[in-house]
Order: structure tokens, then sequence, then C-alpha cells
């Protein structure tokens, strides 16, 4: 390939004469494509709205990933005029298109998570040893990734079986299933260790709940006393009041 | 463009080209009409597919530098001197390459498509691809991290990286000896042109740029299409449906390499997924880890639009075949 230069020819090759320069469709097109996504990755690095896709763990990918995307667009920008422009097929520009539907689909929707919908498909979060790691569950502030990783080990549940009758405050989504009664509500977040489709749910019964004032997929912030209960985790509410979503909606292990 | 496009040839016209914008367009309109987000499954297939690409995209473009900088600064036939070591060494050096390329399954595609081309011998190619997402030193450590604490923590660990290993030399070994035009797919950016000596060499730079552009363009695509399915799976799949053959000795082990399949996780993530499946033993869980990164639906994309007919049922075949015999024998090893 050294010394050799990409082109479609019919035409044998003149190398006597400086040959002239002119825009190559191809190249311009891809240019184009690498262009969007690279705007993609600048919009979400801009307006914050990479936590609603990556844990904080893999949010460095956005900012590299914009860097390089803009660097190769403009490099294939400063390749696009060359002695032989390469055409586009017809079919490989609407390819082109469709990879760029994704770009639209990320700018044009409005924010949103991971609710109710996904909270009976998804597997408990699961890891003894990242909450052990993170912070003692026997002392300190109890969050919910703590209570979640302390109810699938023996040494977990007993740690977290001591605290019972502590105070906690818990932010999360509303989840209500069919059989669900009035005056509860489970209080659920999703654990993201590096993209939103590894999520993985941490869960606990809420009791003592107004009946009737959140819905489905209402973020609540819920205050009120923990009591583990073999692997069920059961809060009882003294407080539940509506918050906004927060700015990182997902929790990191 | 029009100017350059002979109609009869099957070529874009700059009508083409408003037509592809203005569908963009009407679809970005319709979505703020219609909004869809209404229905909780499409706001979630919108989320996690969303998702996949952002996550994944960049590894795509990684793996596309990679690949630009083999193709522009790596002599033709250097990758050739793999081939004089002892053939029993080749596939084995070949998947222990892999600890040194920190990347996800979706950028060892690309890269492992160049050194086919470059001259590396298309089984190593692919042995390497195989074994990169396994036993890469991140992978090697969130798996660690996320099965600290338990007993099996060094069952898995280490079994993931051997098992990986195995399966990736296995799978190199049945494609055999077959040449790199029987492997590849001509990628249509770069088939389309002749190679024609023309004045000056074009300078490195702009090869560069140009072959990496190419690389991602075309793995691109694959991975949009890779990670709808991937997204739909993920929407309506119920995780209790997997854990309710986990008492069963063979099944649990198929099930949950099913599962990896159908989940299309990152490689570096993986592990605490495989960790929450509690229900399930260490053999299930290591073949999710060791099955997954190697044949997942947004890897059958990028296979099928990297490699010739056969190779994806080939891989899939071998790698399930040699990772069920291995994780069956740890099954019965371990109790």
């Amino acid at each position: 390939m050294s010394g050799a230069v990409a082109t479609q020819t019919s035409a044998p090759a003149r190398t006597d004469e400086a040959p002239r320069k002119r825009w190559s469709p191809n190249r311009l097109a891809g240019a184009a494509v690498l262009g969007a996504w690279a705007i993609l990755f600048w919009w979400l690095l801009l307006t914050g709205r990479e936590n609603l896709y990556l844990s904080t763990r893999t949010q460095w990918v956005v900012p590299v990933g914009a860097t390089l995307l803009t660097l190769a667009a403009i490099g294939r920008l400063t390749t696009a005029r060359t002695i032989e422009p390469e055409p586009v097929r017809r079919g490989e520009a609407w390819i082109m298109g469709a990879v760029v539907v994704p770009v639209v689909l990320v700018m044009a929707l409005p924010p949103a998570t991971l609710g109710q919908f996904s909270a009976g498909k998804r597997s408990g979060f699961a890891s003894a040893g990242v909450a052990t790691s993170a912070g003692d569950i026997s002392s300190g502030e109890l969050t919910l990734i703590d209570v979640a990783a302390g109810q699938t080990s023996p040494e977990g549940e007993r740690a977290l079986a001591a605290r019972a009758g502590e105070q906690v405050v818990f932010v999360g989504v509303v989840t209500r299933y069919d059989d669900t009664p009035a005056d509860e509500l489970f209080l659920t977040r999703y654990v993201v260790t590096c993209c939103v489709a590894d999520a993985t749910i941490a869960q606990v019964r809420v009791v003592n709940v107004t009946p009737g004032t959140f819905e489905p997929n209402d973020w609540v912030e819920v205050t009120g006393a923990i009591y583990p209960i073999g692997r069920e985790v059961i809060v009882n509410a003294t407080q539940v009041v509506g918050v906004d979503r927060p700015e990182r909606p997902y929790l990191t292990p | 463009m029009e100017r350059l496009a002979a109609p009869r040839t099957g070529n874009a016209t700059m009508r083409t080209a408003v037509a592809v914008v203005g569908s963009l367009a009407a679809f970005a309109l319709l979505l703020q009409v219609a909004e869809p987000q209404r229905f909780a499954w499409v706001q979630t297939f919108f989320i996690i597919f969303g998702s996949l690409l952002v996550q994944a995209l960049p590894f795509v473009l990684i793996g596309a530098f990679a690949s630009a900088l083999i193709e522009v600064f790596v002599p033709i036939g250097a990758l050739e001197r793999l081939a004089d070591l002892p053939r029993p060494l080749q596939l084995p050096a070949a998947a222990l390459a892999g600890v040194a390329m920190p990347i996800c399954e979706c950028g060892s595609v690309p890269v492992a498509r160049r050194l086919a081309t470059k001259g590396l011998l298309p089984s190593a190619a692919v042995t390497f691809m195989l074994a990169a997402p396994v036993v890469n030193p991140v992978v090697i450590a969130s798996t660690f991290v996320a099965y600290r604490g338990r007993e099996a923590m060094w069952t898995m660990v280490a079994g993931r990286f051997l098992l990986g290993m195995l399966v990736a030399v296995v799978v190199g070994w049945t494609v055999g000896a077959v040449s790199k035009d029987g492997l590849l797919k001509p990628n249509p950016e770069e088939d389309r042109a002749h190679l024609v000596e023309l004045g000056r060499p074009e300078p490195r730079w702009r090869r560069f740029f140009l072959h990496m552009g190419n690389d991602f363009l075309f793995m691109g695509r694959y991975l949009v299409l890779g990670a709808t399915f991937a997204a739909l799976v993920q929407t309506f799949l119920p995780a209790s449906w997997i854990a309710e053959v986990a008492a069963l000795p063979v099944i649990s082990i198929v099930a949950m390499m099913l599962l990896a399949s159908l989940l299309s996780l990152c490689s570096e993530s993986d592990a605490f997924i495989a960790a929450s499946f509690v229900q399930f033993g260490p053999s299930p869980q290591l073949a999710f880890l060791v099955f997954g990164p190697m044949v997942d639906l947004k890897l059958g994309a990028l296979y099928a639009g990297t490699f010739r007919r056969g190779f994806l049922r080939t891989v899939v075949v071998a790698a399930f075949a040699t990772t069920l015999v291995a994780t069956l024998w740890l099954q019965v090893v371990t109790g």
C-alpha cells in the first residue's frame, strides 16, 4: 500500500503532470458521519446527559470519544480532496444515513431513565466485595448499594441485621407490582457498572406510605427506620417526599 | 456530487444526499411530535440502545485507530514472523498477545481484521480477536472486583483467563489454515478502489485517517445493527426466566451462555452481571464470562460483516462446545 493512492480508474494513470485534485463524495460523506457522532459526544458532555447512559467509572469514554471522533472527522476531511474521487453508491448513502439515526434519536428525545418497566426484568445487584470495600456495612451511612450487596452474602446479611432500627435516607424511583398494598411501595435504584445495558437493581420495600400519593416512576426521598428481615429489607417510612431526578440517576458500585 | 455520478452506475446523486438528510430530519420531527417514549417499553429500548452505542462506539474507534496504525506503520509481512514459531505455539502466542490489548470485544474485531490483512496467520488473528476481550488486564481486574469476598473468587478470575485462552485457541485451531481471502469479506470502502501509483505517494497521516475512517464506518453499521437486537432483547427478557433453570446441571450452563449472547454486555462489565446471578454456581457463571465476549448479538453482526459466510457458525459451535465441556469438567471437579 505504501506509495499508493486509492482510486477508481478506467483510464491509464498519468504521472507526467501534476493531476488535479477534486472533492471525493465518499470521503466527504464519511467525514459527515464521523462529524455527526462527534457532535453527539460533545453534546452529551456539555449537557451532562452522559449520566443517563453511563456509570461514573466509564464516563471518560465521552470526552475521549468526542475528541477522537472530532480528530477522525477532521482528518478524513483533510483527505477528501483526491486525484480520483470515489463516488458513494446509493445503497451506501442510505446505510451511512442509518448509522446517523442513533445520533438523531439520542438528541431528539427528552432525558429519561430506566423506571418501573425494567424493575421486574432486571436481576438484583449482588457484589459483596464491592460494598464492603466501599464502606463497611456495619458502620457509617447506609447506602442502597450497601443494602443490596448486604443481602447477597451471609456476612452481609448479619452486618445489615445488626443495624435494624437505624434511620436511613434513600432516594429512588417508585415501583409498584400487582400485589403491592396501597400503603406500601418499592423504592428502586438502578446500579450501573459500565452502561445502562448492565443495570441491576437495588430495592427496598417501603411501608407506612400514605396511599395514592405517589405514582410509579416518581422520584422520591424516603426517610425512616430500616429493618432487614432475611433477604428482604423494609424501611418503615416517617417521611416520603417527591424529589427531582438526581443529576446522577444511576448508582455506581 | 451529481456531476460526478452517473445514474446508471447506482451512485448517489445530490438528490440521494438530500433524501437521506431529509429522512433524518423527518425522523427527528416525528420523535418530537409522536412522543414514542410515552410507551414504557419504547423508552426503555431507546435508553438501552443509546447506552450500548455511547459506550461501545469509542471503543470501535479506538480499535479503528489501532487498526490504522498497524496498516500504515507496520511493514507488510512483519507479522508473518509469527509463522516462524513452532506451530503448536503460534495460536497460544496470539492468545497471550491479547493481554496487551485492553479494549473490549467491539474494538478487537477491526484490529484482528487488519492483522490478518497485514500477514498474521488468519487463525492466529481470530485467536487474538477472541482472547483479547477476555484475558486483558482490565477485564481480569473487573472480574476480581466483582467476585471479591466470594469463595469462588480465584476460580472465577483464573478460570476466566485460562478458559478464555483455551477457547480462543480451540476456535483458532478449528478455523485452520484458511487464507486471509478465505476468511475476510472484502471491505467495500477499500475494495472499490484499485491501487495505482500516481505521482508522489500520499503522506502517511493521510492514509492513516483514511483507513481509520474506513474501518470505523465499516464496523459502525454492524454495531448499530447489533445494538438494536441486543436492546430489544434487554427490553423484553426477564432475568427471572433464566434463574428458573439454575438447578439443572447442563441446562444451567447452556442457559447462561445463551443469556450472555443475548445481553451483549461489554466484557469489562459483564462480571458484575454474572455475579448477580447468585442462584448459579461458578461453572455457569464462568461459561457466561467466557462465551459472552466471544459470541453475542452485536458481535454476530460485526462478524457477519467482517468475515466470510460460515465463520460465525464455526465460532459459535467451537466456542460453545469448548466452553460447555470445560465448565462441565469444572463442575465435576469442584462438586
